[in-house]
């Protein structure tokens, strides 16, 4: 294994970052609407039965889940950095590492800022470790890539139904759609064609996210 | 709003609505939606938004889109990997409409038949007016999937809403590559619609009327927020 010195965001697009504050990616919140269920919406059917992934995140709060969201955007953040940084892309290949790159600074960014106005501790960025040759070519790299984003989607989709806040949700469901995108992205850059290639994104429970993550050096 | 570089070698030139928002200013001109919007948020706002309203509102979008890319497939214009993708596109389309009926039955709910949809004549006439149409339904379904993701109020329904969201978010990537659109996933935090505007992206697709669930309706309290009052 491999030791990378972990970055702090840099050089990414800050104006971008502070142009779309956080809560303001949602257009729909505001105050908390009353929980009112539908009767019989308890039942829970096909998908949504296999989802039940969320109770491994209730009672977290919402503190907790983005202290964890954080370092998992900050390690995806790493990660494209260090391909990016590797030199092993050009064209509209680096172009789209880099854009998930930035994407995902921006989203510890966000993160990061509404931890801040909740009054909660942002977390030390971890020591990430990568496996050796991890970005020694680019089939590594990507394959790489394309176990990274199920588990950042799975995180975020697990989660979005134990969040309290309305807010929150709205933001960490655009963000979730951006980590969707970019797995259909990196099946595009590993020829996997058609690159959409999935009827409905899978959640995971906290237990497996956190599985995952752990060889990468985050252990919170 | 991000621009994006727009680059299709050998199709042919498309008035395509480069911005989300320049597809509405299209839609106005067109002069549907505006009624559409109005309608949505006028008469009845006191009824109260429910899971049951945005689940049916989200099946008619669902519907639009299994027609359109069924429709597409029999039209028999598309090869190679545009026709790869237009396959799975309207098998997870139409997967997400028994999904959602699945959903609605089993709260007890009637779920809406599917409408009539009506298309520009020349939308299925090749590959390139298919895709740049499909370039505009898939951001629309992102849309609309976020905005409503935080009025809904079971988690499990939630859930759903989130698993389908994120396949139409690879929809609009999966489309945008086909197109030539560099970085094929460009947004760092896709963007959530309002109600009517979401309304008045379809409303052209049933020839100005409402969808047949009208919508979801608003409380007074949510029109005041979402800044119609």
């Amino acid at each position: 294994m491999s030791t990378v010195e972990s970055r702090a965001p840099v050089g990414l697009d800050r104006e971008e970052t502070s142009r779309r504050n956080f809560l303001k990616t949602a257009a729909w919140t505001g105050a908390a609407l009353s929980a009112m269920g539908i009767g019989g919406f308890g039942v829970a059917v096909r998908r949504a039965e296999a989802q039940g992934e969320y109770k491994s995140y209730w009672g977290l709060g919402d503190a907790a889940i983005l202290q964890f969201a954080y370092q998992l955007e900050l390690l995806e953040g790493t990660f494209y950095d260090e391909g990016v940084n590797a030199g092993l892309f050009k064209d509209a290949f680096l172009a789209q590492i880099a854009a998930i790159r930035d994407h995902e600074m921006a989203h510890a960014d966000a993160i990061a800022k509404t931890l801040g106005q909740l009054g909660t501790e942002v977390p030390a960025t971890p020591q990430f470790t990568f496996p050796n040759g991890s970005f020694g070519d680019a089939a590594t790299f990507l394959k790489l890539a394309a176990t990274f984003e199920p588990v950042g989607i799975g995180a975020y989709q697990g989660a979005a139904p134990a969040l309290e806040s309305k807010d929150i949700l709205a933001a960490a469901i655009s963000i979730h759609n951006a980590e969707c995108q970019h797995r259909c992205a990196i099946n595009i850059l590993n020829l996997v064609n058609p690159p959409n290639d999935l009827a409905f994104e899978e959640a995971l429970p906290l237990q497996k996210v956190q599985a995952a993550v752990k060889p990468f050096g985050i252990t919170g | 709003m991000e621009n994006h570089t727009i680059n299709v070698p050998g199709a042919e030139e498309f008035a395509r609505p480069r911005t989300r928002r320049d597809f509405f200013k299209i839609l106005a001109v067109a002069g549907a939606g505006a009624t559409a919007a109005s309608m949505l948020v006028s008469g009845k706002a006191s009824a109260q938004t429910n899971d049951v309203d945005i689940a049916n509102f989200a099946l008619s979008l669902e519907y639009l889109e299994a027609d359109f890319y069924a429709r597409a497939l029999d039209a028999g214009v598309l090869s190679g990997d545009a026709l790869g993708v237009v396959k799975n596109l309207a098998d997870h389309e139409s997967q997400h409409v028994s999904a959602i009926t699945d959903l609605l039955n089993s709260a007890g709910a009637t779920p809406v038949s599917k409408p009539t949809f009506i298309y520009p004549a020349d939308a299925f006439s090749n590959q390139a007016s298919i895709l740049n149409l499909a370039a505009t339904f898939e951001p629309v379904g992102v849309g609309a999937y976020l905005g409503a993701a935080p009025l809904i109020s079971s988690p499990d329904i939630l859930a759903a809403a989130g698993s389908i969201a994120g396949v139409e978010g690879e929809h609009v990537v999966a489309v945008n590559w086909l197109l030539g659109v560099v970085p094929y996933a460009g947004e760092a935090f896709p963007e959530a619609m309002t109600l009517d505007e979401v309304s008045a992206a379809v409303a052209p697709f049933l020839g100005g009327k409402m969808l047949s669930t009208g919508g979801p309706k608003l409380s007074q309290a949510e029109a005041y927020r979402l800044g119609h009052v």
